[in-house]
């Protein structure tokens, strides 16, 4: 037990070194300058990161929680591999090519970068709110037939409650993944943090390369942390997970 | 048994070819750069198809952004390219723009002969930057010049977009230099950057209302734009020529003639032809690099 916690205070130290280590290096070499000298070009391209996100985001969670309801009923079972396959497929297209696809329908800009992410996202939401309304145990459910319960009053009283932590997960998944994702929107016009990076890779500038990656990795972090503490607030205590 | 005496003589002849290349017997090989835009993959596969004639095993590394590409020359990854005075001049060595196409490809063959890179066979392409404008509109504002575009960006600001590459957006002598020259700025919200494939489609419909492009663009003819006039002349000329490493240079003289043959025989308009016929008429760079080449004597037909 203490060899293993020791082993794990010397990788936690160095991992806090490493980035300790690549902040210094990047501030005392000027790349974060671009931030502080172009703030406003930058507060305008994290205000289009986030509402890229947000927009494609909030709109992934009010179809495919939804769906993940819906497919979960005894009457819409049968559809259920119908439904995954699409959204197995909107996860299997290179986010690339969604975009190039979507051009030739939507256009160029922000309408086509969050309809592509938006395709992106619905995978792990889906995904996740069946397998939370799966993994309920089918006793808990029977229990509440028994006391009289209607599906309407099971569905929100028994199955949500105890399948939110699971849904959250896919939800926090896929907010994550999409913060990485639309940094490729620059591509069709559609601005973003990932301006800068491309910037930075084509003009061989680390400066415009780092005060891009840097504030869209933050970024990720962050809307990690808030969704885990919005897990705290959501799900019940009763059904919470021993992390 | 019989299946692998067959494959003896093959066995041998592989591992003596990967020895004469690993050794150096007759192995003449050459790695050819490229920008990310159409012209360039051409020029790219030109050169590639010429030097292959003459014996060479060639490598390209093409769809670079011009400083990538430009590094790799300079620490050797990339012996070759072609590349253009103007961007030379003032985007890798911060100096003013030269007007004379001549006197500036002098200046940038002494300054790079520094940096262990020799420059040679500066051919007739120009391909400057313009600044285009779907006609109806331009009509409409009565814009024809960059002045015309500056006072009416002065006086409506914010209304009017702009969609540029990358390189376009930030490089000193392309729209921040444009604007200074000119006096007037776009601001941050009106220029929309995006990949540079798609900035000419973006303005054909009509996404935004300017857009940058080069002289030798096939998307102008295609889509009927505008180019509005460089009064100031703030555009420096752009002829493309050869940027090879010393080292190679020396090592395959050869190249400079071959290269020279292309160089002689290019200009605007066929290269406007050429990317016409990728861009528009959606052909392979290859089958379009290859046609011409045997067209023209250079390359024996196959």
């Amino acid at each position: 037990m203490n060899k293993q916690k020791l082993i794990g205070n010397i990788v936690k130290v160095s991992l806090y070194a490493l980035v300790a280590a690549f902040f210094i290096w990047a501030i005392s070499n000027h790349y974060f300058d671009y931030i502080f000298s172009e703030k406003e070009t930058f507060l305008n391209l994290l205000k289009q990161h986030i509402q890229l996100v947000l927009v494609s985001s909030l709109l992934a969670i009010l179809i495919a929680v939804p769906a993940g309801i819906l497919i979960t009923r005894p009457k819409f079972r049968k559809a259920e591999w119908l439904v995954s396959n699409f959204a197995n497929l909107g996860q299997t297209i290179p986010s690339l090519a969604v975009l190039a696809l979507m051009i030739s329908i939507l256009g160029i800009g922000f309408q086509t970068a969050v309809f592509a992410l938006f395709i992106y996202s619905i995978l792990p939401i889906f995904r996740n709110t069946v397998a939370g309304i799966d993994s309920i145990d089918k006793n808990m459910i029977d229990a509440a037939k028994g006391m009289g319960m209607k599906p309407l009053q099971i569905l929100f009283r028994i199955e949500l409650p105890n399948a939110a932590y699971s849904i959250l997960a896919g939800i926090r998944t896929a907010v994550v993944l999409n913060i990485g994702t639309a940094a490729l929107a620059y591509v069709i016009g559609a601005g973003g943090l990932g301006v800068w990076i491309f910037t930075g890779i084509s003009l061989f500038d680390n400066g415009f390369l780092i005060s891009g990656a840097i504030p869209v990795t933050l970024l990720a972090i962050l809307a990690d942390y808030l969704l885990r503490k919005l897990e705290y607030v959501i799900v019940p205590k009763g059904a919470r997970r021993l992390e | 048994m019989h299946k692998l005496f067959k494959l003896v003589p093959l066995i041998i002849s592989a591992v003596l070819l990967s020895a004469c290349s690993g050794f150096g017997f007759g192995g003449k090989e050459v790695t050819v750069g490229g920008k990310d835009f159409t012209e360039q993959y051409l020029l790219s596969e030109m050169t590639g198809f010429l030097l292959q004639e003459e014996g060479f095993k060639v490598n390209q590394m093409n769809n670079l952004g011009s400083s990538v590409v430009r590094s790799a020359l300079e620490n050797g990854q990339v012996d070759m390219m072609w590349e253009y005075t103007g961007t030379a001049l003032m985007t890798y060595m911060g100096q003013e723009p030269i007007p004379d196409p001549q006197q500036a490809f002098q200046k940038v063959k002494d300054l790079d002969s520094e940096n262990g890179i020799h420059w040679m066979n500066m051919s007739p392409v120009n391909n400057t930057f313009v600044l285009v404008m779907q006609s109806e509109q331009a009509e409409e504002l009565g814009i024809k010049t960059l002045s015309d575009l500056a006072a009416y960006v002065n006086e409506h600001p914010g209304e009017l977009t702009m969609a540029a590459g990358v390189e376009f957006a930030n490089r000193a002598d392309a729209l921040p230099g444009v604007e200074k020259t000119y006096g007037f700025e776009f601001g941050t919200e009106q220029i929309k950057q995006m990949d540079l494939g798609l900035t000419q489609r973006s303005l054909n419909d009509g996404l935004v209302d300017v857009t940058g492009a080069s002289a030798t663009d096939a998307s102008i003819k295609r889509y009927n734009f505008t180019v509005l006039e460089d009064d100031k002349q703030f555009f420096p000329p752009y002829y493309a020529a050869v940027s090879i490493n010393q080292e190679v240079h020396e090592e395959y003289p050869e190249i400079e003639e071959i290269t020279a043959r292309l160089a002689e025989k290019l200009n605007d308009d066929i290269m406007r032809e050429l990317n016409y016929q990728v861009d528009v008429e959606g052909q392979s760079v290859s089958v379009v690099a290859h046609d011409w080449l045997v067209e023209n004597g250079l390359l024996a037909d196959k």
